[in-house]
């Protein structure tokens, strides 16, 4: 066995990174109801777009169980960043007089949080490879919960799920014009708690409307 | 501090009368604890006679009717727009609703618990007062404007009373008819039909010359023997009655005969003079006496339950079912009946998801409709000792196939195994955290591996062995083939028989239970986490008691008995010298279960955490009486079982 093998598959797994792994296995089976779901609806802000060189600097998010946000689960991370110099500046005007968190408790508040419950955003993918990268040094790879982006739900629900997306203009499906369509008012925007809980109000009602369209449990919904 | 969201909602309520009147601290907490539902145009949030929900609600966006049905028109009695607050019944004892509650538009609602609010209600007299002001004129909505008040009390004045409750008031009110029909084998159909319509009564009891019973026959034996069937009139009624009697004695105890007909779905019980069929007939019951005199009865709710196969309408039936565990425990009604109504309504509601499954999946198994399944509840489902919808833990057996459909039928059991579990969940069983249930494949399974499995703990008796054995060993049928599960006890009997040593395994997990008083004589409460300083009574108190039982029953090699009450029974009657130790043991059972679901239904959780000073000093001694028994059983286990002597 060589080192360079260690040096590949990324560092050691952290017990907390670990127990998460190895309680995500179970499979949410297809007829369960949409009521009986568990969604943790999540956001994150960054220093940029790119997932290389950006990092996260907060992350906010709430549940949904029963098509019921639960308030009560609405959490705040704002992160601890290890740069130092100009960067920092920066982070701190944004971060303003919120206590931060180190990296690793971040980590396993986080993980603990989510559990096996599905995972839901609007682009979602982005937050995702962000917190992935957030969480590398702690050997974890990625998110094996369910996940849900409230974009391709929204365009799945117009236009069904054989669309061509280069005909649409994603411009309408932004976090933006989706809450204008939906006369959700958009406080707070920009920061991730508030986004969180924009996008969450905007799943309930997505959630609505597919039920009415036959997505009634987990198999359809995951389509 | 608070973080985006709560202060979102937080601001929000900030803005209406009477979170206007609270303290940042307590709008905070409020806000923190706040849900938020959306509803569509159309949607119904509850209907008049439902029971009161845990919260109450105001309106975010969007606008909600109430209305209310008079002469068959869906009347609206109030609008409630932006900031109204409704339902606020919900905080004046949990009675139920007056008024339907519909979106009339597309609406965000938040739902406001009551427990957090009623800890406001007592230290801020403002907020109190606000709502004493409310409720004193008859408001059904709270607003900014306090004048609106004056619809809502005609609203509700018509309607002062509520029967919903009425369930069992007053066991004496309920008619024994004494004056029974009879008539002799030989009468012809004819003539006990025009009899029994001359009496207005619905059934007649065929009798010998003695007076003995020999049968019945009532109003829809009419329809279904003679009437469907075209039998001659003049045919003697011995020919058509149920001959086949169950009969009670006249002097039973209201209970008993009550919860004879609901096991076995009689619609008349016959009484006799000594409770056999060799003596003469003394009066007669029938459920419609019973319906007439109570509202939400268990007979009614178990009819309801039988008669639907709507999942939704079955979770409606089991929260009634919950209302009237209510009063029966305010009420101090018998334990034992209690737990066994519940345990019937329950195992119908089960039965009803078997239904519902099968005619789901059977039509892609066509070649697997012969083969026997029995659906097995476990733990305390399976000792039928659940009163609250606490969590499920279920098994399912099949009996073994030929090699060629083994595959076959793992995947048709697993799928009707999972669609009962998720009618459950749906009828608000929560799933097991564990995963002893039928939607995990490794417990849905053919009695040869059932058997394999038992032995295997028997023989091998790890912690994790003893874990299982402390669940499944108190299983119990209750849909399909209970022969499976007769074959599956049988050869637990024989296993723990020919491997004595397991019991004293057994015997030490019994002993090892936290003990519940601490030296002092205080109540030992948990150190850390969510449940601090409460007092677990379900694995201190319960699981002990739970355990002996089981332990003590299996040493004496009776497997059938399940129920906790009942084992503690039959040990009385075996050891003599211990009777009357086995007597309380059996009696603190009783009153531990009946704190638990009281604890439970008055703060809507599973009832297992009691706050030791939220306890009046009469319930404090009572519960401690409640341990005695717990450490004598131990001793003499710990005597027993040689457990000084017995390491693992």
């Amino acid at each position: 066995m060589s080192w360079g093998f260690f040096k590949r598959s990324g560092r050691k797994q952290r017990h907390f990174v670990k127990e998460f792994l190895e309680s995500s296995k179970r499979q949410i089976p297809a007829m369960r109801k949409i009521d009986q779901l568990s969604f943790v609806v999540l956001d994150t802000e960054t220093t940029g777009l790119d997932p290389a060189n950006d990092h996260v600097l907060s992350c906010g998010a709430v549940k949904i169980e029963s098509q019921t946000i639960r308030v009560s689960s609405a959490k705040e991370w704002y992160l601890k960043s290890s740069k130092k110099g100009r960067e920092t500046v920066i982070v701190h005007e944004l971060l303003g007089t919120n206590p931060t968190i180190e990296l690793e408790n971040f980590g396993q508040d986080f993980l603990q949080y989510l559990g096996q419950s599905i995972l839901v955003g609007h682009h979602l993918g982005f937050d995702l490879a962000m917190l992935q990268k957030a969480l590398a040094p702690f050997g974890f790879s990625t998110f094996p919960n369910p996940r849900i982006d409230t974009m391709s739900l929204a365009i799945r629900l117009d236009y069904g799920l054989l669309v061509d997306r280069s005909r649409i203009n994603l411009r309408d499906y932004s976090l933006d014009a989706l809450c204008e369509r939906f006369k959700i008012k958009t406080d707070d925007r920009h920061t991730a708690g508030g986004d969180a809980f924009l996008t969450a109000k905007l799943f309930l009602k997505l959630l609505k409307i597919a039920e009415k369209k036959g997505i009634e449990n987990w198999g359809l919904l995951q389509k | 501090m608070a973080n985006v969201i709560v202060n979102r909602v937080a601001e929000f309520l900030k803005g209406f009368p009477p979170f206007s009147y609270l303290s940042k601290e307590d709008l905070e907490l409020i806000a923190s604890n706040v849900e938020i539902n959306y509803v569509e145009q159309g949607e119904q949030l509850f209907l008049k006679g439902d029971p009161a929900q845990p919260h109450f609600f105001i309106v975010k966006e969007g606008a909600i009717a109430l209305t209310e049905n008079r002469g068959g028109k869906e009347e609206i009695a109030e609008f409630c727009d932006q900031g109204d607050v409704f339902g606020v019944l919900a905080l004046l004892g949990k009675r139920p609703y007056v008024l339907n509650a519909q979106a009339s538009e597309d609406s965000l609602i938040y739902l406001i618990p009551v427990t957090v609010f009623e800890s406001i209600l007592e230290h801020n007299s403002r907020v109190a007062l606000y709502f004493a002001a409310g409720f004193a004129s008859g408001q059904v909505v709270v607003r900014q404007d306090l004048s609106q008040g004056q619809i809502a009390r005609k609203a509700l004045g018509n309607h002062p009373r509520d029967h919903s409750l009425l369930i069992f008031s007053d066991p004496s009110i309920i008619k024994i008819s004494e004056n029974v029909l009879t008539g002799s084998e030989s009468l012809s159909i004819q003539e006990a039909a025009k009899q029994m319509s001359i009496q207005e009564v619905s059934s007649i009891v065929i009798v010998n010359d003695q007076g003995f019973p020999k049968g019945i026959l009532t109003d829809k034996d009419l329809r279904n023997r003679v009437v469907a069937e075209g039998v001659s009139l003049n045919t003697p009624v011995g020919n058509l009655m149920s001959s086949k009697l169950i009969v009670k004695k006249s002097d039973a105890s209201f209970s008993d005969l009550y919860l004879c007909m609901i096991r076995n779905r009689l619609h008349h019980l016959i009484l006799t003079e000594d409770g056999t069929i060799h003596s003469p007939v003394k009066g007669i019951i029938s459920d419609h006496d019973i319906l007439l005199s109570m509202g939400n009865s268990p007979a009614v709710l178990i009819h309801a339950l039988l008669n639907t196969q709507e999942v939704s309408e079955m979770k409606t039936i089991r929260d009634r079912a919950e209302q009237m565990l209510r009063y029966y425990l305010e009420n101090e009604v018998a334990m034992d009946f209690v737990a066994s109504v519940m345990t019937e309504i329950n195992d119908v509601m089960i039965s009803q998801a078997k239904i519902i499954a099968v005619k789901k999946h059977s039509k892609n198994y066509s070649d697997l409709q012969e083969i026997k399944f029995c659906f097995l509840s476990l733990g305390s489902e399976g000792r039928e000792e659940q009163l609250l919808r606490t969590d499920q833990d279920n098994a399912l057996i099949y009996a073994d196939v030929p090699k060629k459909l083994e595959e076959k039928a793992k995947e048709y059991f697993l799928k009707l195994g999972t669609e009962i579990v998720e009618i459950l969940i749906q009828c608000g069983i929560s799933p097991c955290p564990g995963d002893m249930m039928t939607s995990n494949p490794k417990w849905v399974q053919p009695l040869s591996v059932w058997k394999e499995y038992f032995s295997e703990w028997i023989l091998r008796p790890t912690e994790q062995a003893l874990l299982h054995a402390s669940i499944f060993f108190d299983f119990r049928p209750v849909a399909g083939h209970f022969s499976l599960s007769e074959q599956l006890a049988e050869h637990i009997y024989l296993e723990v028989h020919k491997k004595q040593v397991f019991l004293n395994f057994l015997a030490k997990n019994a002993y090892l239970n936290p003990a519940p008083l601490g030296f002092f004589k205080g109540f030992i409460v948990e150190k850390s986490g969510e449940h601090r300083d409460q007092f677990d009574i379900k694995s201190r108190a319960m699981m002990p008691l739970a355990d002996l039982a089981r332990l003590l029953t299996l040493s004496h090699g009776l497997v059938k008995i399940n129920n906790t009450f009942k084992r503690f029974e039959k040990l009385a009657e075996l050891e003599p010298l211990y009777s009357e130790l086995f007597i309380q043991a059996g009696k603190a059972y009783e009153i531990l279960m009946r704190m638990r679901a009281l604890e439970g239904l008055h703060h809507g959780t599973n009832g297992r955490y009691i706050q030791p000073e939220n306890l009046g000093k009469l319930q404090k001694r009572l519960l401690r009486n409640t341990f005695s028994p717990i450490s004598e059983l131990q001793e003499i286990v710990k005597i027993r079982f040689q457990l000084d002597y017995f390491t693992k």
